[in-house]
């Protein structure tokens, strides 16, 4: 039977909330970074390139790019190195044991981003566990300045987005049947060319959402680098929210978050390709 | 033995070093919450881990604090709104995804889950400017309306996955009885989707709590909501004060995943 047309309608409220909300807003920010800088206003009247040729004939600003860019990678490739033991032993739990760590994961993914990087502020303090501990194991002589380096900025961001990659690589590792691994190791193969040539390539369809998600995600997090990144290191979300609420450089600011989201996309289409490639390779 | 990993349970060595790094990881994954939680239990001056003996004053102090209550209040206010309301539409949306087949419905989900998928930071400046433009700007209802469209994925997600558990048998069967769409689903949908339901306010209540990036762009004049008291206060004065009102917002978050647990089970919600 099919179902009754008027039950689409259902759906006006959902879209147009995301449409009014969501998409218009942003496609109005690509149209801000255009406007010449107002007087009185925010924004002015008239139109301008300006901006972006501000931006690209900049040094530093090519150099926040960069860094944020590469942070983001650095923070990824942690992340996905992280998460994928911690994945593989989740997929394996049953009973309570897997309700146990399926909570451990659960708990730091609800609560908010700021509360978990204060924890971190207060594990690398200068007198704070961290630095006890690796003083007591003899690795250091004197307390690290850890607080506000770029370090721990990307420690507490693999910690804020190891939820993001553990779930879907879970879920991927989950869907293997064990079968298939019982019948490669009777016939002989070795642990490591299970993992090469069956799990790996099987777990794939968990890493890679969870590599873009977490990409995407990392290059525009704000709060992390705003609280434990201090004043010496530039990220783009820190300056872009500088324009827009310390001097109020609207089309300024906007011109900076649509370069920093083109250049996600574009770097997000490269990891694409390049993949879909390897991926072609390991078939053949 | 059908476990997988017991095909190689004679390398007993890489087991054991495994076995470490799980718990390495897993102190990594845990150690900040847990850090937090026990300074605020501290009787001394400072944020410190161990906490220098145990009292409550901290949480005493907490609710003495105007700034933090009143951002506790706030963040409270908005967040049982958004999941209120995130609830209602997103209950509305995957009833008619139901109806929806084949591509088209791959993307209406893509549609639906658009809020979680874009950066908070772009969604706030683009926000920042329309609310600007139709003055609401610095207001507590441009404020709701961002919360809601940051929360609606979590809820939306939560009550579609309930809904495709519903066989679509019962709705022809009731159909045929001569039950009408609303009583079909008040009687026969409602109750089946519940628990998702409930999950999906669940994850929009805690997530709503937890945003900051949109709230600091969009902050009415005069108020705060706690992340952004608390961004404030750890900037300006850090006090265990700060680690009491962070111990509150992770009760919360154990609290959701308990209840979550208890709805659904994690292993499905997840």
């Amino acid at each position: 039977m099919r179902l009754p047309k008027p039950r689409l309608l259902l759906a006006v409220p959902a879209i147009a909330l995301i449409f009014v909300f969501m998409i218009l807003p942003i496609t109005n920010m690509a149209e801000m970074s255009f406007r010449t800088t107002g007087t009185s206003e925010p924004f002015g009247e008239d139109y301008t390139l300006a901006h972006y040729s501000r931006i690209f004939g900049d040094a530093y600003y090519w150099g926040v790019l960069v860094r944020s860019l590469l942070t983001a990678a650095t923070v990824t490739v942690l992340c996905l190195l992280v998460s994928y033991p911690i994945a593989w032993h989740m997929s394996k739990a049953k009973g309570m044991k897997a309700v146990f760590l399926y909570a451990c994961i659960a708990s730091p993914l609800m609560t908010g981003v700021l509360v978990r990087n204060f924890g971190w502020m207060i594990v690398a303090a200068l007198n704070g566990p961290l630095n006890e501990t690796l003083m007591a194991l003899g690795i250091i002589e004197r307390p690290l300045r850890l607080l506000f380096t770029q370090g721990l900025v990307i420690l507490a961001l693999v910690h804020v987005f190891v939820p993001f990659m553990v779930l879907p690589i879970n879920n991927a590792l989950r869907n293997i049947s064990p079968t298939l691994i019982e019948a490669s190791t009777s016939m002989g193969a070795s642990r490591r060319d299970v993992f090469r040539d069956i799990i790996l390539p099987l777990s794939f369809p968990g890493i890679y959402p969870g590599v873009i998600l977490v990409y995407v995600l990392a290059v525009a997090a704000f709060v992390t680098p705003a609280l434990l990144g201090g004043q010496m290191v530039s990220y783009m979300p820190t300056l872009i929210i500088g324009e827009l609420t310390g001097t109020f450089q609207w089309p300024f600011g906007s011109a900076l978050a649509i370069v920093l989201s083109l250049s996600t996309v574009i770097v997000v289409a490269i990891f694409t390709a390049l993949t879909a490639k390897l991926m072609e390779r390991s078939k053949a | 033995m059908s476990d997988a990993t017991s095909a190689f349970s004679h390398q007993r060595p890489v087991n054991i070093a495994f076995g470490i790094l799980i718990i390495l990881l897993y102190v990594f994954l845990m150690a900040p919450l847990v850090m937090i939680v026990g300074a605020s239990f501290t009787g001394g001056l400072l944020i410190d881990f161990p906490p220098q003996g145990l009292s409550l004053k901290w949480y005493f102090e907490f609710f003495e604090r105007q700034d933090l209550v009143d951002g506790l209040l706030m963040s409270l206010r908005i967040g049982a709104i958004t999941a209120v309301v995130t609830m209602t539409v997103a209950m509305m949306a995957a009833l008619a995804g139901q109806a929806i087949s084949g591509r088209l419905s791959g993307w209406f989900q893509l549609g639906m889950t658009l809020p979680l998928l874009v950066p908070e930071l772009l969604t706030a400046v683009g926000l920042l400017f329309f609310l600007y433009k139709i003055e609401l700007g610095k207001t507590v209802v441009g404020l709701q309306m961002g919360h809601i469209l940051m929360s609606f994925p979590y809820a939306y997600v939560s009550i579609a996955a309930a809904m495709r558990q519903v066989p679509a048998s019962l709705e022809e069967a009731s159909a045929s009885l001569g039950a009408t769409g609303w009583q079909t689903f008040r009687l026969v949908i409602l109750p089946l989707v519940m628990p998702g339901l409930a999950m999906g306010g669940i994850f929009a209540f805690i997530n709503s709590f937890d945003l900051y990036t949109i709230s600091l762009l969009l902050k009415p004049l005069g108020g705060n909501t706690l992340p952004l008291a608390l961004f404030d206060f750890l900037t300006y004065e850090f006090k265990p004060t700060a680690a009491a009102a962070a111990t509150l917002s992770i009760l919360l978050s154990i609290l959701g995943v308990a209840i979550v647990q208890k709805l659904v089970g994690l292993q499905r919600a997840f």
